[in-house]
């Protein structure tokens, strides 16, 4: 039996058991009142995308707005799987390639200063015990570089030839592993195989010449340290700008920790994790990735996670596959995708044209990885009338239970299965809400964000440039509530409460 | 023949196949009826996975047998009499028995002591000598009076001694109220103790039923089974059992206070300090008080002068008195009056009292011994009560300075845990346990500490009702009709 006829006899036995109500007493809802699977696709997305939006192509840009049925400022698929357009496949960006790759950037990291001494490109690299702020106030204890978790981004150029004089200020041994460069055996940093510990308080200097491009990262050769988060971008632009050039080149390394509660060391033998951070920083504390609408986007994504694999999933756009940690893919090789497997100790590059404007969730897909420090959901906190805070006000007597758990959800087998609790402080709102990159963004947007997870924002340039260029206020909300009037149906969309101090996320 | 070969090979195919198709079947056929015998023994509408709803219920209240005679619930009556350490022991001043024993003792001495110095009464006597003489009525027919005059202060002794021996019944009637009070003090902390562990398990039942409650909520999100809630069920029901001992253990403390009391105590609240103020001196500055103001150890020195004073009396027992007796008479014999007089003494040849002299002696040795004996008992009951007071004052201490400060913080922290979302209910619930159970052992350190407080503060006299002891110890001289 064909899929035709298979959708027609579904169709056909759903019509009848809906005239029946069979179904629809089953399901308590009318189903004659849905309307029948619509068979012909056409003029789908029209309805979606307002026809007002009529954004403007920068004046000093010589690309098209549309190449091939390609649009870079509506959702769209192009006219032709095998065209170099489908999909934005080679669309390039606003960015001429004559100006050379665009800036690398890695949300909450800093680069790796470097000067030139006899011609080679000498950074100071020092590995030390660091505190890293996952979430406000969450301040913790982990290894890193040069003060920072994950360590400060080293950026090149294809063809460089580098000096890294590494200073050990931990107090024990210490290896730097230049992970996939192809360097000579000496400077690779396997411990022992290669070299000497580099032992507290002593300096070591690795120098090679780099002669690939592409997303490379260095960490520590004691497996414990890279555990406890010793690792960082070591990002090689190509001689020759990659084709099609991108306007934006982000970079997220993914990590997980083991962090007790009432602590805040954490546990690199724990063979399980409850924190997972994002360039060191947890949802909903990870800086959105923010770009103008049509813009062509890399994002460089590492797994840096001890024993976790993270299905990473992009909402609202689909992308293409156009590299891994080893060299970029050949344009006949890449993959469009929505969600890709990054392995541990892989990186992978993805590029896609932002042509859908909005807040889209950029996460792993693991479902414990969206969130921190779970617990399970019993106590007070799913309770009616009762608060912890009863319990807090006198530790000599606690509150009596009530035994007869008048909540009707407990009918429901499973329930609940929403996450209760966590307060968040007016301070720790106010830390991350007033940053420019969550400015404008839906109120309670904090709500959705946890764990292994950050937001790509797609803005209109006008908008861009009142968050992202300009001291102006921008009240919770606005640009969301903007973008839904361009660009989709106010009449149909809740602009929902603004986040309460004290309130539960 | 190579297509035979193939047939009969063809043939030994379908044979084993067929066979193991056989046999398979069998052994499916096998199992089936395991599964189903299984399935038969597994029938009980409690070996299925209910719906929340129909989970086995938390159990009722223990319905068995109740103290009902005196189930009180103090909180909601203002009115009820409120049982303070004071209280008590002035009610037990005017009750106890054995106090009123032991004053009596001291009066039945004084009264031996005034009987043994009574001088001995004079004889008058009626006489008729050679009655018949010369066909008379007699030489000798009147009236004669004899007295008997006590030597060497015998009297003066006998007194003396049984003064002392009134003394010795003070001493001891001292430690009878000692006795009674500490028996008062022990009791009462027993009780307010009671009490108050009473307040903690009614908390840790609170949290015995959140455990109950949470391991039902944990089994409606598949986090906990069937099997876990029974348990908690069995869990909450031993708590409530826990409790309800501790109710009976609280009553059991006031009726036998009660008892020692010598008055009706209704069963109410008691109300005072368990916690101690001063730490005791060392062992040795302990003993050295005890020894010197012991009320045990003044009564056997006592007794020893009574037993010297015995010594002495007897040494004079052998001393004869003189007896004077005379009269006037009439001799029917002669026809005149005449008189009548005679002096009587006895001669110490054979008796001289040796035998009792030597066993008074030797009572005055013995009684030596009995002083060294009540002294190192006292230091074999101190030896004893002050280790369970030094233990318990070093837990009571450790706990108050650190256990219970870090159980008590760890408990907050974890409800702040909890309130962040970091750690689950059932180790908030755990932390809580620990906080509260160290609390109840807390107070019976503190009971301890008391208690042998007390003891070694009340020389170690115990036995608020046991019989008022007295100055001897029974089968000692005292078998004669006037008492010497």
């Amino acid at each position: 039996m064909s899929n035709t006829e298979d959708r027609r006899r579904f169709l056909t036995a759903g019509s009848l058991a809906a005239a029946t109500g069979v179904v629809g007493n089953l399901l308590g809802r009318n189903v004659q009142a849905q309307e029948p699977m619509p068979m012909d696709m056409k003029g789908m997305s029209s309805h979606q995308h307002g026809e007002h939006a009529t954004p403007q192509m920068p004046a000093d840009s010589e690309v098209q707005a549309e190449y091939d049925g390609y649009s870079r400022f509506k959702p769209s698929r192009g006219n032709d799987p095998n065209s170099d357009y489908y999909l934005g496949k080679m669309m390039p960006g606003f960015r001429p390639a004559s100006d050379g790759p665009a800036p690398f950037e890695a949300p909450d990291l800093d680069k790796l200063p470097y000067k030139m001494v006899g011609g080679v490109k000498e950074f100071q690299l020092v590995p030390m015990a660091v505190k890293r702020e996952f979430l406000p106030g969450y301040e913790m204890n982990v290894y890193g570089y040069n003060g920072s978790m994950p360590g400060p981004t080293i950026e090149v150029t294809q063809g460089d030839r580098v000096r890294f004089v590494v200073t050990n200020e931990l107090p024990e041994d210490t290896y730097v592993h230049w992970h996939g460069l192809e360097l000579p055996v000496q400077w690779d940093g396997a411990s022992e195989l290669c070299q000497e510990p580099i032992k507290p308080g002593e300096t070591f200097v690795y120098e090679f010449d780099v002669h690939e491009e592409g997303t490379f990262f260095y960490h520590s050769h004691v497996p414990m340290q890279e555990a406890f988060g010793m690792v960082g971008w070591f990002i090689v632009h190509p001689k020759k700008v990659f084709d099609p050039p991108v306007d934006r080149d982000f970079g997220l390394i993914f990590q997980n920790f083991f962090i007790d509660s009432s602590q805040n060391i954490a546990d690199s033998w724990k063979m399980d994790w409850n924190w997972h951070t994002i360039n060191g920083r947890s949802g909903p504390y990870t800086t959105p990735l923010v770009v103008k609408h049509g813009e062509r986007v890399r994002v460089r994504i590492m797994n840096f996670a001890p024993m976790q694999h993270h299905p990473i999933h992009l909402h609202g756009h689909t992308f293409w596959l156009t590299g891994r940690e080893g060299a970029r893919t050949p344009h006949s090789a890449w993959i469009p995708r929505n969600t890709e497997l990054v392995g541990i100790a892989q990186a992978t590059d993805f590029e896609f044209i932002a042509n859908n404007p909005g807040d889209w969730m950029f996460h792993c897909h693991m479902v414990h990885h969206m969130m921190n420090h779970m617990t399970e959901q019993v106590g007070p906190r799913m309770r009616r009338n009762t608060s912890v805070d009863d319990y807090l006000a006198n530790l000599d007597s606690r509150p009596a239970v009530d035994s007869t758990r008048q909540d009707p959800g407990f009918g429901t087998p499973g329930y609940p299965q929403e996450m209760k609790g966590m307060n968040m402080s007016d301070a720790m709102m106010q830390k991350i809400g007033s940053r420019r990159e969550m400015m404008g963004m839906r109120p309670m947007a904090e709500m959705a964000v946890m764990g292994l997870m950050t937001t790509l924002r797609v803005m209109p340039e006008d908008l861009y440039h009142k968050v992202m260029e300009t001291d102006d206020l921008v009240e919770p909300g606005e640009v969301f509530t903007e973008i839904v009037k361009r660009f989709g149906d106010i009449s149909k969309y809740n602009s929902g409460k603004k986040m309460m101090p004290g309130m539960k996320m | 023949m190579k297509r035979r070969l193939l047939h009969l090979l063809i043939a030994l195919t379908a044979t084993t196949t067929y066979q193991s198709a056989v046999a398979q079947d069998a052994s499916m056929g096998q199992m089936m009826s395991m599964d189903r015998s299984m399935t038969q023994s597994l029938g009980g509408v409690d070996d299925q996975v209910l719906p929340e709803s129909d989970l086995p219920p938390l159990p009722d209240m223990p319905s068995g047998f109740a103290d009902f005679d005196t189930a009180y619930d103090y909180t909601d009556n203002a009115t009820v009499e409120i049982h303070t350490l004071e209280t008590v022991l002035a009610l037990a001043a005017g009750n106890n028995p054995t106090i009123q024993q032991a004053r009596l003792h001291v009066s039945a001495e004084t009264s031996k002591a005034l009987q043994a110095g009574l001088y001995p009464n004079p004889v008058l006597m009626y006489v008729g000598e050679k009655i018949g003489s010369d066909g008379s009525a007699g030489e000798f027919q009147g009236f004669e009076v004899s007295q008997r005059f006590v030597t060497a202060g015998k009297l003066q002794l006998s007194r003396l001694k049984y003064r002392q021996r009134a003394h010795v019944s003070e001493h001891l009637a001292i430690a009878q109220t000692y006795r009674v009070t500490n028996a008062v003090e022990v009791q009462f902390i027993e009780a307010l103790a009671a009490s108050m562990r009473l307040e903690l398990q009614r908390e840790i039942e609170k949290t015995a039923e959140d455990g109950a409650v949470t391991t039902r909520e944990q089994y409606n999100q598949g986090q906990a089974n069937l099997t876990a809630v029974r348990r908690a069920n069995v869990m909450l029901q031993k708590q409530r059992l826990e409790r309800m001992a501790t109710e009976n253990e609280y009553r059991d403390a006031l009726r036998r206070l009660s008892a020692i009391v010598g008055v009706p105590l209704s069963i109410g609240p008691t109300e005072g300090e368990l916690r101690p103020s001063n730490a005791l001196e060392s062992f040795d500055s302990v003993l050295s008080r005890l020894i010197l103001e012991s009320p045990e150890v003044l009564a056997v020195r006592a007794k020893l002068r009574v037993d010297q004073t015995t010594v002495r009396r007897e040494q004079v027992e052998w001393i004869p008195d003189i007896t004077i007796q005379g009269g006037p008479g009439y001799n029917f014999s002669n026809g005149d009056d005449v008189y009548n007089a005679g002096v009587q003494i006895e001669l110490p040849i054979y008796d001289r009292n040796q035998g009792t002299i030597r066993q008074a002696c030797q009572d005055l040795r013995r009684q030596q011994f009995e002083i060294q004996r009540i002294e190192l008992h006292l230091k074999e009951r101190l030896a004893s009560a002050y280790r369970t007071y030094a233990t318990a004052l070093q837990h009571a201490t450790e706990y108050d300075r650190v256990v219970i400060p870090e159980l008590r913080a760890a408990y907050r922290q974890l409800l702040v845990s909890y309130k962040d979302n970091r750690i689950a209910w059932p180790d908030v619930l755990e932390g809580q346990r620990d906080y509260f159970q160290a609390r109840m052992e807390q107070i019976d350190q503190f009971k301890h500490v008391r208690q042998q407080e007390t003891m070694i503060n009340g020389f170690l006299l115990d036995g608020g009702l046991m019989a008022a002891e007295g100055p001897v110890p029974p089968g000692h001289i005292d078998a004669v009709a006037k008492p010497r």
